[in-house]
Parts: C-alpha cells; sequence; structure tokens
C-alpha cells in the first residue's frame, strides 16, 4: 500500500475538483451554444407567378412583390421579396432588388433608368450591371419563365 | 434615539464591517492636480446608471415580437404616463453614454494615463467601449421600426463579410435564414440579460484596477499632500454628473425620439440611416467598391482597433509628457478627426426623401379614405375592420394598393366592397401610404371639398403643384388664363369651349356646387 502524504493528496484533490469545475463549466455552456445555435433551414425554391404579361408597363421595368407563408420560429408571417421583371429580347428577366452590396431594397429611378440603392449610393444598370458605387456585382437574377396557360411571368425563389 | 441609532449602526459594522469598506470607497488618496478632467469617468458611470434605470422601465411594457414590438413601443411614448419622458431619456442616455466614453478615451490618451502600470486597465476601457457601442446596436433594433429593420440588414451582412466564419456568425446573429421573430428575441436577449451582466463584470473590473493603481494625476506630477477623494473629488464628480443630467432632462424633454413607420422590407421608399455614432462607419463603406468593401467594413475599423488596443506597447517612454509622444498623439487626433469628418460627411449626405409635406392629392386622399363612405364602411370603432388610425398603419405600400385596389381580397365574399373609381384609388393609396407619419393637415370645409373632388377626379389628367397626371394641361396656375366662369363651362361641357376637346363632361359626375368650388379655387390660382 502505497502511502500517500497529506500535501500529494491535497494537490491531487485541487486538480480533481478544479476539473469537475472546469466539466460542469463547458457543459453548461456547451447546452446554451447547442440552443443558441440556429437550425439549418432547407431553401425550398419554387416557381411563382409573379406578374402577368400584360401588367408588363410600356418604359419601366415592373416591381413585383412576392408574398409567401413563412414560419419564423414561433411566428407564421408572410415573407415578402422583391423581385423586378423587364423584357429582354423575346423574352424576359427577373432580377432580385437586394443590393449586392450590404442588402437593401434598391428602387428603379425611371428618370435616370437605373436601379439605386438609398444605403451607400450603389447604381445598377437596367439589366443589373454594377454602373457606380460600392456593390461588389450585379443584382442577382433570377430564373424566370413564363406559363402558356396562364400568361403569367413566373419566377424561381 | 440617537443611541437606538447607534447600537444599531455599531451592531450593523460588527456583523458586516461596512465601515471598512466605506473608507476604502471614499477615502482614496488623490494625487494633486487632480481636477475636473478626471471627473469623465464618473460622468460615464452617472450615464450607465441613467441608462439602467431608464431600462428597467421601459421593460415593464416593451414585447420583443415583431407583431407587438413596434406597437408597444408606441404605446410607450403616446399611452405611458411619463412614458416619453422616459424613452427620451433612454434615447438620448444611448448618445452621452457614447460621447462621454470617447472623452475618457481621449483624456486617458492624451494624459499618457494607460502607460505601465495601467496597460491592463486601459483594455478593459477598450472592451468597455466596445460593449457600450454593442448595447447601441442591439438597442435600435428593438422599436422594430424602418430604422431597426434596414440598421439590422447593413450589420449583419457586415458580419458576413469575415472571411471563413461570416456566413455562420451572420445566422447566429439572425437566429434563422432571415432577419425576423428570432431576431429580435435573439437580440432583446444580448440586450438586456447578456450585455448588463458583461457591462456589470468589467466596470467592477476597471474599478478595481483603478484603485489598485491610484489616478495617474496630472502629467507632470505636482508637489503637494495627497486628498481624498472623498469630498473634494467626489463635489466635482457630482456637478458635472447633475450638468449633464440636466442636459439629458432638456433633451429628452424637447426632442422625443422619433418612431419611424413599422419595419417593411419590400418599401422602395426608404432611406436607411444609422444612429449618429455609426455614422462615420456608414460613410466608410462608400469609399471601397467592389471586391474592396472588406475593407472598409471590417479592415480599417480592425486595424484602427488593434492599434488602439496595443498602444500601452506602442507608446512606451519615460515621461507622460507630449513632447516626447508627438507620434502617437498626432496619430489619434488625426484618426479622430478622421472620424469626426466621416459622421459630418455621413449625417449631410441625405438622398431624396420624401417630403413631409402633404400634396393636394394626399390630402384628397385622406378625406376620402378617412371620412367618406368608401373605407369607413368597414372600417371603424364598431365595425368588422379596425378603424384606420393615422400614425399607425402597419401593412406595405404594395399591400395597401392591392387592397384599396380591391377590398375583398382579404375576405373575399364576405361583405360588400365599395364603388370607387382608379383616380380616387391612386389617391387613397398616396393618402394611406403618408398616413404612416401621422394624421394630416386640417382643412377647411371649402378645401375639403375641392382637394376631395382634385383627387377623385381631376389629377388623374392634370397636374397641379408637381403631382397629378400628364394628359391634360397643368393646372397649378389655372388662374392666370381663365376665370372662373369659362373653368365652370370647361368642366361642364368642354366640347362647347373647344370643338376638339379630349376632355370629357362632368355634368353628370359631379354636383354644381362641386363644380363651382372647383372652379372657383382653380380660378384662384395666379
Amino acid at each position: 500500500m502505497v502511502v500517500r502524504s497529506e500535501e500529494s493528496r491535497r494537490s491531487a484533490l485541487s486538480k480533481l475538483v478544479s476539473a469537475g469545475l472546469g466539466l460542469i463549466t463547458a457543459g453548461l455552456a456547451g447546452l446554451v451554444g447547442l440552443v443558441a445555435a440556429p437550425k439549418a433551414s432547407a431553401t425550398t425554391r419554387r416557381w411563382r407567378a409573379a406578374a402577368s404579361i400584360f401588367d408588363l408597363p410600356p418604359k419601366d421595368p415592373f416591381t413585383a412583390v412576392l408574398a409567401d407563408k413563412h414560419a419564423d420560429g414561433w411566428y407564421e408571417t408572410r415573407k415578402e421579396q422583391v423581385v423586378f421583371i423587364d423584357r429582354e429580347g423575346d423574352g424576359y428577366r427577373a432580377m432580385s432588388a437586394t443590393c449586392a452590396h450590404l442588402g437593401c431594397r434598391v428602387r428603379w429611378e425611371s428618370s435616370r433608368q437605373q436601379f439605386l440603392c438609398p444605403c451607400h449610393g450603389g447604381v445598377y444598370d437596367r439589366e443589373g450591371r454594377v454602373v457606380s458605387g460600392p456593390p461588389p456585382r450585379g443584382l442577382e437574377r433570377v430564373a424566370v419563365r413564363v406559363n402558356p396557360q396562364t400568361s403569367d411571368i413566373e419566377v424561381e425563389l | 434615539m440617537n443611541r437606538l441609532v447607534r447600537g444599531m449602526l455599531a451592531w450593523l459594522e460588527d456583523r458586516t464591517g461596512y465601515r471598512g469598506l466605506r473608507r476604502h470607497l471614499l477615502d482614496e488618496p488623490l494625487p494633486p492636480g487632480t481636477g475636473w478632467w478626471f471627473t469623465l469617468g464618473s460622468v460615464l458611470l452617472f450615464g450607465l446608471g441613467v441608462q439602467v434605470v431608464t431600462g428597467i422601465a421601459l421593460a415593464l411594457f416593451y414585447a420583443p415580437t415583431p407583431d407587438h414590438a413596434w406597437d408597444s413601443v408606441r404605446y410607450i411614448s403616446s399611452g405611458v404616463r411619463g412614458g416619453a419622458f422616459v424613452r427620451g431619456l433612454h434615447h438620448w442616455g444611448a448618445s452621452v453614454v457614447v460621447v462621454a466614453a470617447v472623452v475618457h478615451m481621449i483624456r486617458v490618451v492624451f494624459f499618457g494615463s494607460y502607460r505601465k502600470p495601467r496597460e491592463l486597465n486601459w483594455i478593459v476601457g477598450l472592451m468597455l467601449l466596445l460593449v457600450i457601442l454593442a448595447f447601441g446596436l442591439t438597442g435600435y433594433l428593438l422599436p422594430w421600426d424602418q430604422r431597426a429593420y434596414w440598421a439590422t440588414v447593413v450589420t449583419i451582412n457586415i458580419a458576413r463579410l469575415s472571411p471563413g466564419v461570416g456566413e455562420a456568425m451572420a445566422t447566429l446573429m439572425r437566429g434563422g435564414a432571415d432577419i425576423g421573430a428570432l431576431t429580435l428575441t435573439r437580440w432583446y436577449a444580448a440586450h438586456v440579460l447578456v450585455l448588463p451582466p458583461a457591462l456589470a463584470l468589467l466596470t467592477i473590473v476597471h474599478l478595481y484596477l483603478m484603485r489598485r493603481h491610484g489616478i495617474s494625476g496630472p502629467v507632470r506630477p505636482r508637489l503637494g499632500a495627497s486628498r481624498p477623494f472623498f469630498p473634494y473629488q467626489a463635489a466635482r464628480d457630482l456637478t458635472m454628473a447633475a450638468a449633464v443630467g440636466v442636459l439629458l432632462a432638456v433633451l429628452a424633454w424637447k426632442g422625443a425620439p422619433a418612431l419611424e413607420p413599422p419595419a417593411d422590407p419590400t418599401s422602395s421608399d426608404y432611406v436607411p440611416r444609422p444612429e449618429w455614432y455609426f455614422l462615420g462607419l456608414f460613410q466608410l463603406l462608400k469609399y471601397f467598391p467592389g471586391r474592396w468593401e472588406i475593407v472598409g467594413a471590417l479592415i480599417v475599423p480592425g486595424v484602427v482597433g488593434l492599434w488602439l488596443f496595443l498602444l500601452p506597447w506602442i507608446d512606451r517612454g519615460r515621461t507622460r509628457e507630449w513632447r516626447g509622444r508627438r507620434v502617437v498623439l498626432s496619430l489619434f487626433t488625426a484618426g479622430l478627426a478622421a472620424v469626426v469628418a466621416l459622421t459630418i460627411l455621413g449625417a449631410s449626405d441625405k438622398p431624396a426623401s420624401q417630403s413631409s409635406t402633404w400634396t393636394i392629392r394626399e390630402q384628397g386622399g385622406a378625406v376620402l379614405a378617412l371620412s367618406s363612405d368608401r373605407c369607413v364602411s368597414c372600417h371603424g370603432p364598431d365595425k368588422v375592420a379596425s378603424a384606420i388610425e393615422p400614425g399607425r398603419i402597419g401593412k406595405s405600400a404594395n399591400w395597401l394598393a392591392a387592397h384599396v385596389e380591391d377590398p375583398e381580397v382579404i375576405a373575399p365574399g364576405i361583405r360588400e366592397a365599395p364603388k370607387t373609381n382608379d383616380t380616387e384609388n391612386k389617391s387613397m393609396v398616396a393618402a394611406l401610404a403618408k398616413l404612416r407619419t401621422g394624421p394630416p393637415p386640417a382643412l377647411d370645409a371649402g378645401l375639403r371639398r375641392v382637394y376631395t373632388v382634385l383627387a377623385q377626379h381631376c389629377l388623374e389628367c392634370h397636374k397641379i403643384d408637381g403631382t397629378g397626371g400628364t394628359d391634360g394641361p397643368d393646372l397649378t396656375h389655372a388662374g392666370e388664363k381663365l376665370d372662373a366662369g369659362t373653368i365652370e363651362l370647361r368642366i361642364i361641357d368642354p366640347k362647347q369651349v373647344k370643338a376638339d376637346a379630349e376632355m370629357p363632361s362632368f355634368r353628370d359626375k359631379l354636383s354644381l356646387e362641386d363644380i363651382r368650388a372647383v372652379a372657383g379655387w382653380l380660378a384662384g390660382r395666379k
């Protein structure tokens, strides 16, 4: 049998208590972290009617607001997304209205024939290419098609 | 009596030893020459105290959910006794705290107070500044108005730029894929549960370290006896705190913080601007286009922050006098000047936003929406739908337009929709957008009638004071060429005045009184 001195017993117990406290702290922190980390959400894209082909104004792009039921945690809400629909050749193009810089909502300025961002002064041309200001890339293109039965322009969002 | 009190205090002293603590806290010896410059920390502490107390008062009424946050803040301002004042104190108190913290920091830099052995306290102070800014950032999401929403969009997108961990950080801040209910509860928890203990802990450490090493005192140590903190320096602290308190009360009394329209992710007429103390950072973002955006968003602020954290090791020398520290002090002053300049530039750079004056179309539309038989046939105190209240219209512009055009989209078939024409629909939509900001200006009976008719019929083709259609002539100065009689005739039977007139006759659409009123008003427009 090994005779342990009071000194070494004390130091062993000290380490044990410290380790125990550390474990409890880590466990609690881990639990909070587990709860606080958001759940991964599956993004489901689907085709949705954005406008009728008869809606498009003659000179300007059409600003379509698409509302959809949206579960935001416990809160049922309507998620609204804005897309610009425009003619392109024989077909159509659709672009997101979210600025590629820091996510503000850009608007069409008819008198300048450009999209302007109100936050940090980003400017895009009618095709969504950056003209000036801080955006790192153009407005995001959204897939678009025409439903021949309904004459609706549909976008994939 | 006196003996009884003394006895109780003696008992308390025996059980707690409070006199020793009081002596320790109040009798701290201060070096000679410790003057008004050393009151700034106490001013900051006072400001933080105001924030804690007013914050608790606000938390009694605030509801952190997207469908109630805005309304509960509006209720604090309009329905709670003293609520507007308390909210004003909390709002302006945030600015006072930021200013006091920065001025305190400037004092510390110019006095070289961060020098050995006070390096660690300088770092704790910088951490406190970051916590204060985090309070500001999380605090102004809470009203859930337009500024709250868009400032948060930008903040979270800045976090997203961080290399590698950006997306994870953004998701953690949002609490999900989008900014919404989970973001609001998260930021509320941070504002009232996470940050306050962090603030308290850092403040205690800051004060403890201050006492451990003592006050740094004037740059050039003076001869003389040290004096205790209480009551000499405490009197200065109290004077400064009282002055700042008066200023804060005046600000809260005179300038109630605005509550902008409720958050609307689709609105395009809103120009987002952050709180003034973030305007410098906001302005900086504009100068770094394309893939350089990370420079303005993270690298420049990061380098400045790192330089500040390392300052006690960058600026080492024998004396704390300015002469030996020219480089450091010049750099610091230049940095301050840059922040001030960026803030001023950011404040003056205001893109054209919606004007606050009501157009004729909006005023006429407001009469139609609020008091004709159109909207109020369903909206009212004891009707199927709640009353339209100026200043608290929460639906988005697109929703309002769709609903005015076809009221039944909300609930098809359950009630009869009022008959309206396109022109008055457009006017009512314009009015509803404006009614978000508050009630329309009061009109006398004559103008009410005229504006209503204009908003219902004329503005489709004619422009007056810059609003309206362009198919017909601009009527802003109609009275210069035509008298009331001629205008009246033109409205009743345009073809009789001009054979090829395209304008339709309004004989059957308007009453004679309406036509006379409009003609008389137009003839007066010179």
